[in-house]
């Protein structure tokens, strides 16, 4: 049974797509930077790529923003807030809009932290990884402890008061003893958020190809289990399988994709999801992938017009029998996972098109008795794939 | 009355690897039925799979005109065999065409266990058997070595066997001359009544079934209606002709040719091999004595892996029982793994290509239980049984008594390996009845129960003689043994399609090595899976998958959902080619564990 889909709340996702050196086990869409960063150009092209996608917006103002790459902080402080004058224009804003920005703990970006809370951005995600400076340098990092460890305090005094850290574990010889220390280094420094993940080796990275040894998997949950309740002695929740937070500070722009909700995705590589109720549909797009690419598409001559965006590089509508999965893949990484009501909203679809699997589930105890919300137990949660896996 | 005296139907017989689809090349070239630009390697292996592995698994034919050195034309018919002892049976449904066969026997390596059979078969058939000692060009060819060899283990004369080399050609036009000379044409008179014998039928998606047949006597023409004498039903010939090797139409088929007739039969079951072809307006005509039907030796459960493909299953059976008339099967109902086929083969080669031929030409996922021979059952009501499924085995308190097939093997064995080979036959619980020593190789002949033989005998044999024994086999009777059912239980379920029939003395041997085995082959899980195999509802043996302890991805870049649903992909595929039965998933190899346990 299908009914009319609603709209949901509206994001921008916005892709830097240059490091100074990718990392090893990276497999996002980032590029080694040169000499010089098209900052200007860039932008531009931001521009126009954002205003071929207004209107998928359907009068929406945006509810948060995420800079996220690549690494964001190489851009200058003036960029970024020109592309934040550009959103407000050509979308709007919410009053209590999120503003995200990952950056680096480099000394060079530390002393960026302040034009950029200036600039508009309101949280800043530093990407930590870990404390033990021969960890870092097996990730590839360019940053040393040292810097890892001053960079809270710089953004404290900054301005920001809500920042997450990402910090890894299941590092090539790390311990439970290790992989603890490392987390109770984060958490001395106070942090709103802990993006607290597991290291994984993904194709077409450097680790792939040349892959470092890990610990072994008994280790792994071990680990697992072990930091879980260090972060909750802490008083921080897990609320995602990665994302713990200190009460009433989980991440909102990433709360958006995990219940289903609408996101434009400007930049090179950058995903968007949008629903559009008169059509009945919900759209997946996403942009020209290459830098490089991405830029000419932006020159003037390349011909922006309102309907058409010439930065896209591909389309897929989720027809109803896809809806489910694209669903949970998202839902179901949320502890609390989500009612009853916004997946009816969200996907147009009656609870019906979740069975037979979700009665099995249930009968395996592996997703809740709940009726009014859909949500995985606890053993749920750590299979979460084998849940996934009855939809795929 | 037409001549048919410049018409030789023949056969070749040959162990794998000793050249016989290389000499059928030679023939062709030779005879140019086909250019150099046309001529893929091995012509006459053409089904992918006897390609991959090197064998022939169908008979094939192939039509030749041989310009011989007494000035005249002749036509040779070629009817090739498999090789391999699995397919001993559609070697005796190609000799029934012929009426020579040529005898091709590595000059290096001697006579093997295989070709011995083959040729006693078409001895007892009644044509004319030509030795030739291929791979002359080896610096290791002994001729005359293995020409004594031919004389001492087969008893035909060879000393003047042709000496050849399909590798370098040398020696091929002699051989097409003593085919010429020594094997008689065919006998069969044009003018009467058709009677044409079914070689062979395989179902082609475009002309519908074609069968290869040979014509007894009379004609075969177009437009001619037919009948099958077994089932009856009239049928237009649309198109004869020959394999040239192309498929090339004539007008007829004559007595003592053999080609092909497509007769627009679409059902499966239209043109039984082995049935006689006759006019609608004589159906009289007396049905050409066929070829010993043989029944499978060895039985396994089929299931597919998706419920929903039980019909496709169906189909694809009927479609290979068309031209494999070896193959058997009827439904199967099991609590583990739903419904499916009890299947029968000749040996598990045979099965292995089965699965492999449904599985590549049908599309299917299917999953194999462990095969097992058919047991004789008396039971306490006085009642004889056969049993080929080891769930279906009765009650202890009902059985008087059990018997187990029994095999004569003949095995050729090279003197430095003999020690090694009667070891093996030993551990088989095999008893020997004879021992030969002929030229530079043993014969042994043995009873072995048929469950030690079908299932990876022929394996372990090739390994205790660094590949040099042969052996060929057939079912020689039942005899009472102390044998019981070993049950597999997962977490504390017994699965039917687990179980086995084993040797009592060996059975808590096999039950411990097997749950080893399995706990090797059971990927880890959400949870424990304990594994107990049992005698009579006594744990014999236990093993256990320890649970996994998380399945879950860390990172997930939000907005890009196509990389989750990948992961999921890749997960969905590792879960090919499992069944879930209770909430364990099991993969193929876990049922087919036993073969892999050293007993």
């Amino acid at each position: 049974m299908t009914q009319r889909l609603h709209l949901p709340p509206l994001a921008l996702y916005v892709h830097i797509p240059w490091c100074v050196r990718k990392c090893p086990y990276c497999d996002f869409n980032s590029h080694q930077a040169g000499q010089t960063l098209p900052e200007a150009e860039y932008r531009a092209a931001l521009r126009a790529d954002l205003e071929s996608d207004r209107i998928l917006a359907q009068g929406r103002p945006l509810t948060s923003i995420f800079f996220g790459g690549g690494t964001p902080s190489l851009f200058s402080a003036a960029t970024i807030a020109g592309i934040l004058e550009d959103a407000e224009e050509l979308i709007g804003f919410t009053p209590d809009i999120e503003i995200t920005l990952e950056a680096n703990p480099g000394t060079f970006e530390q002393e960026r932290f302040r034009a950029y809370r200036a600039a508009g951005v309101n949280r800043l995600s530093i990407g930590i990884q870990s404390f033990d400076p021969q960890k870092l340098a097996r990730l590839g990092r360019i940053h040393g402890g040292e810097e890892a460890l001053s960079a809270v305090g710089v953004a404290r005094r900054a301005g920001f008061d809500n920042l997450n850290l990402d910090l890894m574990h299941g590092l090539p010889d790390q311990d439970t003893r290790g992989a603890r220390a490392d987390l109770q280094q984060a958490l001395d420094l106070g942090p709103e958020h802990v993006s607290w993940y597991q290291l994984t080796i993904e194709p077409n990275t450097a680790f792939y190809n040349a892959p470092p040894v890990l610990p072994e998997e008994n280790s792994l949950a071990d680990i697992q289990a072990s930091g879980e309740s260090l972060l909750a002695e802490a008083g921080y929740a897990q609320y995602e399988v990665s994302a713990y937070a200190r009460p009433g500070r989980q991440a909102r722009h990433n709360l958006n994709y995990w219940r289903y909700g609408d996101y434009l995705g400007v930049g090179a590589g950058a995903h968007g999801k949008i629903t559009l109720p008169e059509q009945a549909q919900i759209l997946r797009l996403w942009k020209t992938r290459l830098p490089k690419h991405y830029l000419e598409k932006g020159k003037p001559s390349a011909g922006v017009t309102e309907h058409s965006n010439p930065f896209m590089a591909g389309q897929e509508f989720m027809e109803p029998q896809a809806r489910p999965l694209d669903f949970l893949l998202n839902a179901l990484r949320l502890n609390e996972g989500v009612t009853a009501e916004i997946f009816r909203e969200r996907t147009g679809l009656g609870m019906d098109a979740l069975e037979p699997q979700w009665s099995e589930l249930r009968t395996l105890g592996l997703v809740g008795s709940d009726n009014s919300r859909l949500t995985t137990t606890a053993l749920g949660r750590r299979f979460l794939n084998d849940v996934l896996g009855r939809y795929s | 009355m037409t001549d048919l005296s410049h018409i030789r139907n023949f056969s070749i017989i040959a162990h794998i690897d000793h050249g016989k689809s290389t000499i059928a090349d030679r023939f062709i070239r030779l005879c140019g039925g086909l250019s150099d630009r046309e001529m893929s390697e091995q012509v006459l292996d053409s089904m992918d799979l006897e390609r991959e592995r090197g064998i022939t698994i169908k008979a094939q034919s192939v039509t030749l005109h041989y310009k011989a050195r007494d000035g005249k034309t002749y036509q040779l018919n070629f009817i090739d065999t498999p090789g391999h002892v699995d397919f001993s049976y559609e070697v005796s449904r190609s000799l029934s065409a012929c009426e020579g066969a040529l005898l091709v026997v590595d000059a290096g390596q001697g006579v093997e266990a295989q070709s011995v059979a083959n040729c006693y078969t078409a001895i007892e058939q009644g044509l004319e058997v030509i030795p030739v000692l291929n791979k002359m060009d080896l610096p290791q060819a002994e001729p005359e070595r293995v020409a004594q060899e031919i004389e001492d283990i087969i008893g035909i004369e060879a000393m003047d066997a042709v000496r050849c080399s399909a590798k370098s050609g040398e020696g091929i036009e002699d051989v097409l001359e003593e085919l010429v000379r020594l094997v008689p044409p065919p006998e069969g008179d044009v003018d009467a009544p058709l009677q044409a014998l079914i070689i062979d039928s395989w179902f082609d998606k475009y002309m519908g079934v074609v069968s290869l047949v040979r014509v007894r006597q009379g004609r075969l023409c177009v437009k001619d209606k037919i009948i099958t004498k077994s089932i009856g039903k009239a049928h237009v010939v649309d198109s004869v002709g020959v394999f040239s090797p192309k498929l090339t139409k004539l007008k007829e088929l004559k007595a003592g040719e053999v080609g092909f007739v497509i007769a627009g039969v679409k059902e499966i079951l239209g043109a039984p091999v082995g049935d006689t072809l006759t006019h609608v307006h004589t159906p009289d005509v007396p049905a050409v004595p066929g070829f010993k039907k043989v029944k499978p030796q060895v039985y396994a459960g089929m299931f597919p892996v998706d419920g929903d493909d039980f019909e496709n299953f169906r189909d694809a059976l009927s479609k290979l029982t068309l031209n494999d008339a070896s193959l058997f099967y009827e439904p199967e109902s099991s609590d583990a793994l739903g419904f499916g086929f009890r299947c029968g083969f000749l040996g598990m080669l045979h099965m292995e290509i089965i699965q492999e031929r449904l599985e590549r030409e049908y599309d299917l996922d299917l999953i194999t239980t462990a095969p097992t021979v058919v047991y004789e059952v008396v039971t306490s009501q006085g009642e004889t049984i056969y049993v080929d499924n080891p769930s279906s085995l009765p009650d202890p308190g009902m059985i008087e008594e059990m018997r187990e097939p029994i095999v004569e093997a003949n095995i050729l064995v090279p003197h430095e390996h003999v020690g090694a080979v009667i070891t093996l036959c030993s551990e088989r619980r095999g008893m020997q009845k004879d021992m030969q020593y002929t030229g530079s190789q043993v014969s042994l002949r043995y009873d072995l129960p048929m469950n030690e033989v079908v299932l990876d005998f022929f394996d372990r044999l090739k390994s205790a003689s660094r590949g040099f024994a042969s052996l060929d086999y057939s079912f020689d009777r039942f005899e009472p043994a102390r044998l019981v059912r070993l049950d597999v239980l997962i977490n504390g379920e017994k699965v039917d399609a687990l179980a086995l029939i084993v040797h009592r003395d060996q059975s808590h041997q096999i039950g411990r090595s097997l749950v080893e085995k399995m706990k090797e082959l059971i990927p880890r899980q959400m949870f424990d899976v304990a594994i107990q195999a049992a005698i009579g509802g006594q744990i014999v043996a236990r093993s256990t998958v320890k649970a996994l302890r998380k399945n879950v991805t860390a990172k997930c870049y939000g907005g890009d959902a196509s990389r989750k649903k990948k992961l999921l992909e890749k997960q969905k595929a590792g879960k090919k080619r499992m069944k879930q039965v209770g909430r364990v998933d099991i993969p193929q190899e876990a049922f087919l564990a036993v073969l892999k346990v050293d007993t």
